[in-house]
């Protein structure tokens, strides 16, 4: 019940307020914020709900509207629930009413996807989550002045995107064919045998689907004008939450199920992961456009997951658990205060930014912690991370693959640093007026951001205890 | 032979609903005579429903019983009344919206010709000779060229006259091909062929004879017919032909796939039909692509859907004619829907509406656009619609046949296809400066009550996909 409801009530509440009058914006805006909060206290509180099954497809395979909490997705959804209220909760937006709307559709089909325990529910929501995402660029995209026309990124995001989805609904339909069920996600590995025949095609199918949504070089084409031109609180639901359910499929879906295949195409992966991280740390150190540095750290970030998945260590997934957890919480909070930083200067291009940091200590600081755990500040969460994944690589054998990802990994201080600099510090522009610093509400939307970083820096056992079931998975 | 076994009461039963829906016509025609001008329009439509929702009721009761009558002529049976059945709902919806085809003294007469036309496909779905496919391709094209021409735009007659030739040519074809296949098994029951020796006669008259089927459906490479066709005819007339005339020749195609052609070379015949079918999937959608006129941009979505649905009788298996129909259902309420939400966007029943009609109607008519970007999404394939749902069942069957390639060439087409419908919703999401738009509202509001039904079915198939279980097609 407790499972359903995360995932329903986000769904058609945000299709209700489309009930309320035109101009209840204050309304529609607190009305959202309550409902994430609310799915943040219900998961909390409620971390053993049961799960909620109905029986859906009888022919030609079964397949279940079977929707619970899994050791990783437990956490992904209580992150989501933080990231919808920090958007929601300060929202400065035209057509506020809509906006929220779809930002809880959003949720909710995002919540679908980490919660569904069936592939075909999986791959349902998956196709859903595009759609909010694809409405809100269309309608509220902020594209960087001079570049292309509007909608351009928002067609990238969407054809990209939806053809993943295709072939993940193909390897869908192959699989169940092939096993007689998808109602499959965290039952026993043991049970299942995707045969050598059909295992390479399914494994492709689900393969290209993750890859084109964490994105890797060279599928990531879409990702820097979506994060580029989509509004903050979108960004940080999308970048931080969104980019993750590849991911998470490799996890779910690839290590149980398809365990051969993921050996198999290990090295592939690891090419594509040491490109994804060398590639975005260098690129984002060029950028001059501050949400595009985000965006390329994050596929730099995302590139060292998915080393860390396809290394097959207990303790690098470990790790790879705690960085998805801490990178959705440092790109939240470093996208929404770069919101706000553009919201007030009307740029956001690094030439055009300097010297707020006088006027603005607040705002300073807040992007300061982002900066921080982005580059991996020891204290916080992206530090935990960085440190089981490298070690576990390292103790995997793999130990030239962990030496690599250390140069990038000390470039990420470089480009973050030269981020916060360009805006924070330098000489102070002449053309900027003075603003106002973050204003409380602001502040109270990143304060929950930044307590997790600071909680899961000092403790990353609580994500991590999910190293003990992923052993199981691992043979 | 005596003249009761001749019409036996069971017989007369099998032919009920046809009978109904045909009748119907000749008591709107008669009401027409009498009804004062005002209320012609109204009143023959009227008729036409309450003859539709009988024959549909009548269907309805009927799913269980099999039978075959006159001789094998007409075989009732779970597959049969499926069909009819969606060509009775169709009918139905298109007669909603514009209330009737033409000027008010042209109701009447036009909504007669379109229920002998529904007559005609639903003589088609039970057809077990190849007399009987003839007498009701014919009934239902014959409707067609005449109701094509009910405009006042000159486009209109020459899609009247370009769907005639055409179409003539194609039922030449089938013709041929049926002459070909009578010399080839010596009688005209399709059981006969089932049990005939292969022979070069045998593969020239299925040749022929699927050339002319795969025109009817507008499989490309037969399909440059239909978006010209769609274009000048009337909004629903192209509405009625984009499912009616789709249902009907795909149950002949069914029934001469499944249950007509010798075991031993009925994959080597057939497999032409599905490269066929992989050609519409792909031709379809990339054609939309370039598409501004909606009805142009229907006319070749429905190209592809009909590829897809066509694939899901590759290999012949029971899941694979259960699917199709589930997706022909799906496609009949998510096309309808669409076409039904194009009504409620233009004044005049007979208008040319483009795409830029379309430009900020999220912001001008919010429900109009939510309900639209519902049915674009479904005949993209995207949740949460009967055709996501319709989609993963056809894979599944092409897949368990063993055509996985055509699966492949599926999705290939649906990514194609994405790009075709949200471009309709992008247009309509986009931000426009309201006065540079044409802002024309249907004067009836039945069509919203087909947009509404339509919706819902859209949704509950996709959560709950019914697939009925008795519709294996016979010959006997």
């Amino acid at each position: 019940m407790t499972v359903t409801v995360l995932v329903l009530g986000p769904i058609v509440i945000g299709l209700i307020l489309y009930a309320l009058p035109k101009g209840a914006d204050s309304l529609a805006r607190g009305i959202g914020a309550t409902v994430a909060a609310l799915a943040f206290l219900l998961i909390a509180v409620k971390p053993d709900a049961p799960d909620a099954s109905l029986p859906w497809l009888a022919r030609p395979f079964t397949a279940a509207f079977h929707l619970g909490y899994g050791p990783i997705s437990y956490w992904v959804v209580l992150l989501l629930a933080v990231v919808t209220f920090s958007g929601l909760v300060a929202l400065r937006i035209p057509r506020t009413r809509e906006f929220t709307a779809q930002m809880l559709v959003l949720q909710g089909a995002m919540n679908g996807v980490f919660l569904a325990k069936d592939l075909l529910l999986f791959a349902l929501f998956w196709d859903l989550m595009l759609i909010p995402v694809f409405l809100l660029m269309l309608g509220w995209g902020m594209p960087a002045r001079g570049t292309r026309a509007h909608g351009t990124a928002a067609w990238r995001y969407l054809i990209y995107n939806v053809a993943g989805g295709l072939t993940l609904l193909l390897a869908t339909a192959a699989f169940g064919v092939v096993n007689g069920s998808t109602d499959v996600i965290g039952a026993h590995s043991g049970a299942i045998a995707i045969g050598s025949v059909w295992g390479p095609w399914i494994f492709a199918g689900f393969a290209f689907a993750f890859l084109v949504k964490t994105p890797v070089w060279p599928l990531h084409t879409w990702m820097p004008d979506t994060y580029a031109e989509l509004p903050p609180a979108v960004v940080a639901s999308v970048s931080g939450i969104q980019s993750k359910a590849g991911l998470y499929g490799f996890i779910a879906i690839g290590l149980p199920f398809l365990n051969e295949q993921m050996h198999a195409a290990a090295p592939l992966m690891f090419g594509l992961g040491l490109v994804a991280l060398f590639y975005g740390a260098f690129v984002a150190f060029t950028e001059d456009d501050a949400k595009r540095i985000m965006a390329y750290s994050s596929l730099s970030h995302l590139g060292l997951i998915l080393i860390a998945i396809f290394s097959f260590n207990p303790i690098a997934l470990a790790g790879a658990a705690v960085y998805i957890i801490a990178h959705g919480l440092f790109s939240a909070s470093g996208f929404l205060t770069l919101g706000y930083i553009e919201e007030r200067e009307e740029t956001r291009s690094l030439a055009h930014l300097g010297g707020l940091a006088a006027g603005n200590p607040r705002m300073s600081g807040a992007l300061m912690i982002s900066a921080l755990a982005a580059l991996g500040l020891p204290g916080l969460a992206g530090f935990a991370g960085e440190l089981l994944i490298l070690s576990g690589v390292y103790a995997a054998g793999y130990w030239w693959a962990a030496l690599l990802a250390l140069i990038p990994i000390v470039i990420a201080a470089g480009y973050m640093l030269r981020l916060f600099q360009g805006i924070m510090h330098g000489p102070k522009r002449g053309d900027l007026p003075e603003r106002q610093d973050l204003t409380w509400s602001e502040g109270f939307a990143l304060a929950p951001l930044v307590l997790g970083l600071l909680l899961l820096g000092i403790n990353p056992h609580a994500v991590a205890a999910f190293a003990t079931e992923a052993a199981n998975v691992l043979r | 032979m005596s003249y009761a076994s001749f019409a036996t009461p069971a017989d007369i039963n099998a032919l009920l609903p046809a009978s109904i829906v045909a009748l119907t016509a000749l008591v709107a025609l008669f009401f027409d005579l009498l009804a004062p001008a005002a209320t012609r329009r109204v009143l023959a439509v009227a008729v036409a429903a309450i003859g539709l929702s009988a024959a549909g009721i009548i269907l309805a009761l009927q799913y269980p019983h099999a039978y075959a009558a006159f001789g094998g002529a007409f075989l009732q049976g779970g597959f049969s009344t499926v069909f009819s059945e969606i060509v009775v709902i169709a009918t139905l919806a298109t007669l909603s919206l514009g209330l009737g085809v033409g000027r008010d003294d042209q109701v009447a007469g036009s909504t007669a010709l379109m229920l002998w036309s529904a007559s005609g496909a639903m003589l088609m779905s039970g057809a077990g000779n190849l007399m009987m496919v003839f007498l009701g391709l014919e009934l239902l094209s014959l409707g067609l060229y005449c109701l094509c021409a009910v405009s006042a735009r000159a486009t209109a007659r020459e899609s009247a006259l370009k769907y005639l030739i055409l179409s003539s040519m194609a039922s030449g074809f089938l013709l041929f091909g049926m002459a070909l296949l009578f010399g080839a098994s010596g009688s005209i029951a399709l059981s006969a062929l089932a049990a005939t020796k292969p022979s070069l006669l045998l593969l020239l008259g299925s040749g022929f004879f699927l050339v002319g089927i795969a025109f009817k459906l507008s499989l490309a490479p037969f399909h440059i017919w239909a978006p010209d066709v769609y274009e000048g005819a009337p909004l629903a007339v192209s509405a009625f032909m984009s499912v009616v005339t789709k249902a009907g020749a795909l149950a002949v195609l069914a029934r001469f796939a499944y249950a007509s052609l010798p075991p031993d070379s009925a994959n080597a015949i057939l497999a032409p039909v599905w490269a066929v079918a992989a050609l519409s999937m792909l031709i379809g959608n990339l054609a939309a692509l370039s598409q501004t006129d909606m009805k142009r941009l229907l006319a070749y979505s429905g190209i592809a859907q009909v590829g897809y649905i066509v694939a899901a009788f590759a290999g012949q298996t029971v899941i694979g004619v259960r699917y199709a129909i589930f997706y022909l259902a799906a496609y009949t309420f998510m096309n309808l829907g669409a076409f039904a939400v194009v009504a409620l966007m233009s004044r005049d029943a007979d208008a040319v509406v483009g795409i830029g009609r379309f430009a900020g109607l999220a912001y001008r008519r919010p429900w109009l656009a939510a309900l639209m970007t519902f049915f674009l999404l479904g005949l993209a394939g995207l949740p949460p619609t009967a055709g996501f749902t319709g989609k993963i069942l056809i894979l599944a069957a092409t897949v368990s046949a063993g055509y996985a390639w055509l699966g492949g060439v599926l999705i290939l087409g649906t990514a194609i296809s994405i790009y075709v419908y949200f471009k309709i919703v992008r247009v309509m999401f986009v931000r426009v400066d309201e006065a540079h738009v044409r802002d024309e509202r249907s004067p009836n509001a039945l069509p919203w009550i087909t947009v509404a039904i339509c919706a819902a079915a859209v949704f509950v198939l996709g959560l709950y996909p019914i697939t009925p279980s008795n519709v294996l097609p016979l010959v006997r």
